[in-house]
């Protein structure tokens, strides 16, 4: 099985000769899977089926998450490289810890155990393929593994063990086929205290297993005799309250557009009344022109109703927090931003026709929650799709200008907070806020740009990248894409969070593939 | 008499299994530990360092998995009001998720006193029954 890993290849197609070969230091991982044979051969169909789902769910992430690259994949085992030998240890130790998780739900010896070896060494790359002395290593280091542990070789071991505060144990020279001088061999200890741990750990293992059975009995009554199996709504929002508030359904079933009656009638000073962008208030108006067919695949979906921006220059940022600063000139070109978050209605449209992952729970006309950046990218794909236009996210520049409405006051409607203006914690306590889901769309007044929302009820994912300060940002309006993609912007702050998070400047990140209740999104078209 | 009580145990924790399906509360084993590897508690620090998670007895997982006895971790900057079990963690600029599995993370905190501790959080945010919380550190940055 792994025979094809072991052997060295003579490199596909040849290459023209006296091409130079491309040779490079590089951290190289194996892994594979403990008794994997054995297991094929109690269920072939069924182990095959949860190692490509670990492959998926875990080892392809985890690598990612880790700056490495996933260079192929066999029967049980993958290899990986890495540039960095700490990142490369590090992803190593959560693709185990992961795996405690994975097998806690299967008997033991059906459990999925994952033998990892690391080194570092000089290797040659090919798109799908890696070759060298430093791959045999990392494979024989993988071989020799106890099964849900990191052999490391000494070479990374010199590289890591002042940066990465683990357990190391060395276990010796080992002597490696086909290769002259031994190589020293560690093993990672995650957790310091593992040390200590080894003597219990008998005592504990029996009781480990015998929760590990009785949950299984337990898990398995559980499944068949849950109420209301509904896998489409599996991974959706909503934990507590699974039912969709009643009482608030009746209200406005129409259009998502409310009066523009706030919910609370702000006492004394009124804000400036709308006078930027067109603000018709039934038809939408895309900027660019309707396709000459109409959209075949869902004619009955309803486009965002958007408002038109006029171009301009503001002052980005502020000095109330470090990452909002420095304070830069930004120009903004024309655009059209949804005057509402998208909302659980607009969201089931895209569920409904299957191109959303999941049915969001929750009013009509409340803004849907529960997205990650990467759910945002599903819905405009598909809203793209049916609309022929461009959907995309607004850039962060573009949200805070928007969300200022032409003001550079500290809320758009002035320096103090006022009651009534805004769906936040400690705003206002409205009567028909829950815990669980925020305000309807448009339940406070619009922004001066005709925007509701731009500010507490939902938080709201922007296409930048996450940079903890404006040190190096763009100034044309366009969105800040390079550096480490891991985390996006948020703006906006939620319902549940306090009045300094209502600021048109506020600025806050998220991992991009994990959902929160509070998050959401608005959808913006370039003219 | 020990054999009873490893039944008894297993027992609890099955009935907790099932429990979980219907409201938050996901059970945590009873030996699961989460402690701060670094920086350890009174410590001084110059500028950013490095803060790392220590999670014994429990695996680390992504946010939205719902594999058991895993969850992710979650830094909480300075708070002084209690978790509350049947909320999810809040999640602003004092409590840090760490939804995609990330075991530490590099931390720039105002000079001064600040407190760190960390909350070990469900598939949908949720704290475990029992809360698995580490102990409240201290730390000082020049
Ligand atoms: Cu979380």
């Amino acid at each position: 099985m792994r025979g094809e890993i072991r052997q060295i290849h003579p490199r596909k197609g040849g290459g023209s000769p006296g091409e130079p070969i491309p040779r490079r230091l590089a951290v190289i991982m194996a892994g594979d899977i403990a008794g994997y044979s054995r297991l094929m051969n109690i269920d072939e169909e069924g182990t095959h089926a949860r190692l490509k789902r670990i492959l998926r769910e875990v080892v392809e992430p985890t690598i990612a998450e880790h700056h490495g690259r996933l260079v192929k994949t066999t029967g049980d085992g993958f290899i990986a490289i890495f540039d960095s030998p700490v990142e490369a240890v590090r992803c190593g130790i959560v693709i185990q810890q992961s795996m405690v998780g994975r097998n806690a739900s299967v008997p033991a010896q059906q459990a999925l155990l994952y033998r990892i070896g690391v080194n570092l060494g000089d290797v040659i790359v090919d798109s799908n393929e890696v070759f060298g002395d430093g791959v045999n290593i990392a494979v024989r280091l993988e071989g020799i593994a106890t099964p849900g542990q990191v052999y490391i070789s000494g070479g990374v071991y010199e590289q890591i063990k002042h940066k990465l505060v683990c357990g190391y144990q060395s276990l010796g020279d080992r002597q490696v086929k086909n290769i002259t001088d031994p190589v020293r061999v560690y093993r990672v200890l995650p957790d310091p205290a593992a040390f200590m741990e080894t003597q219990k750990r008998r005592e504990i293992g029996f009781v480990v297993l015998a929760s590990i059975v009785l949950l299984a009995i337990a898990g398995s009554l559980w499944y068949t005799m849950r109420p209301g199996r509904d896998l489409n709504v599996a991974r959706s929002s909503a934990p507590a309250a699974s039912a969709p508030e009643t009482s608030r359904t009746t209200e406005s079933a129409a259009a998502i557009a409310p009066s523009a009656a706030p919910a609370i009638s702000p006492q004394g000073t009124s804000p400036a009344s709308p006078q930027a962008g067109s603000f018709s208030p039934a038809t939408p108006q895309g900027a660019s022109p309707q396709p000459a067919s109409p959209p075949s695949a869902s004619p009955s979906v309803k486009e965002p109703e958007m408002a038109q921006l006029p171009g301009g220059s503001f002052s980005m940022g502020s000095n109330e927090d470090p990452s909002e600063k420095p304070v830069h000139q930004v120009a903004i070109k024309p655009f059209a931003l949804s005057k509402f978050p998208v909302t659980v209605r607009q969201w089931n449209e895209c569920a409904a026709a299957n191109a959303c992952e999941f049915t969001a729970l929750g009013d009509e006309n409340a803004p849907v929650t529960n997205v990650s950046w990467t759910d945002t990218k599903q819905y405009l794909g598909w809203l793209e799709q049916v609309t022929h236009k461009p959907y995309r996210l607004p850039s962060e520049a573009e949200w805070e200008y928007a969300a200022r409405g032409g003001t550079q006051t500290k809320y758009w409607w002035g320096d103090q907070l006022q009651a009534g203006m805004a769906n936040c914690k400690n705003c206002v306590a409205i009567a028909s806020a829950s815990a669980d889901f925020p305000a309807k769309v448009g339940s406070f007044r619009p922004n001066p740009f005709g925007l509701y929302d731009m500010g507490g009820g939902v938080d709201q994912w922007v296409e930048d990248c996450w940079h903890r300060n404006y040190q190096g940002a763009p100034n044309d309006g366009s969105p800040w894409m390079d550096g480490d993609c891991v985390s996006h912007v948020i703006r906006s702050g939620s319902w549940k969070n306090d009045a300094s998070y209502v600021r048109p400047a506020n600025r806050d990140h998220y991992d991009t593939g994990v959902r929160y209740p509070t998050h959401g999104f608005r959808v913006a078209l370039s003219p | 008499m020990k054999l009873v009580r490893l039944v008894m145990l297993g027992m609890v924790l099955a009935a907790a299994s099932s429990y979980a399906a219907f409201a938050q509360g996901t059970p945590a084993p009873k030996d699961a530990a989460l402690y701060f590897i670094w920086p350890l508690d009174g410590a001084t620090l110059k500028g950013a360092f490095w803060c790392r998670f220590g999670l014994r007895n429990m695996g680390v997982t992504h946010a939205g998995d719902t594999f058991p006895n895993s969850g992710h971790h979650h830094l909480l900057i300075d708070v002084n009001e209690p978790i509350d079990s049947k909320e999810p963690i809040p999640q602003d600029k004092s409590h840090l998720h760490f939804g995609a599995g990330q075991t530490e993370t590099r931390l720039e905190l105002a000079p001064g006193k600040h407190t760190l501790q960390l909350v070990l959080g469900d598939a949908k945010h949720y704290p475990f029954n029992p809360p698995l919380i580490s102990k409240k550190i201290t730390i000082t940055v020049k």
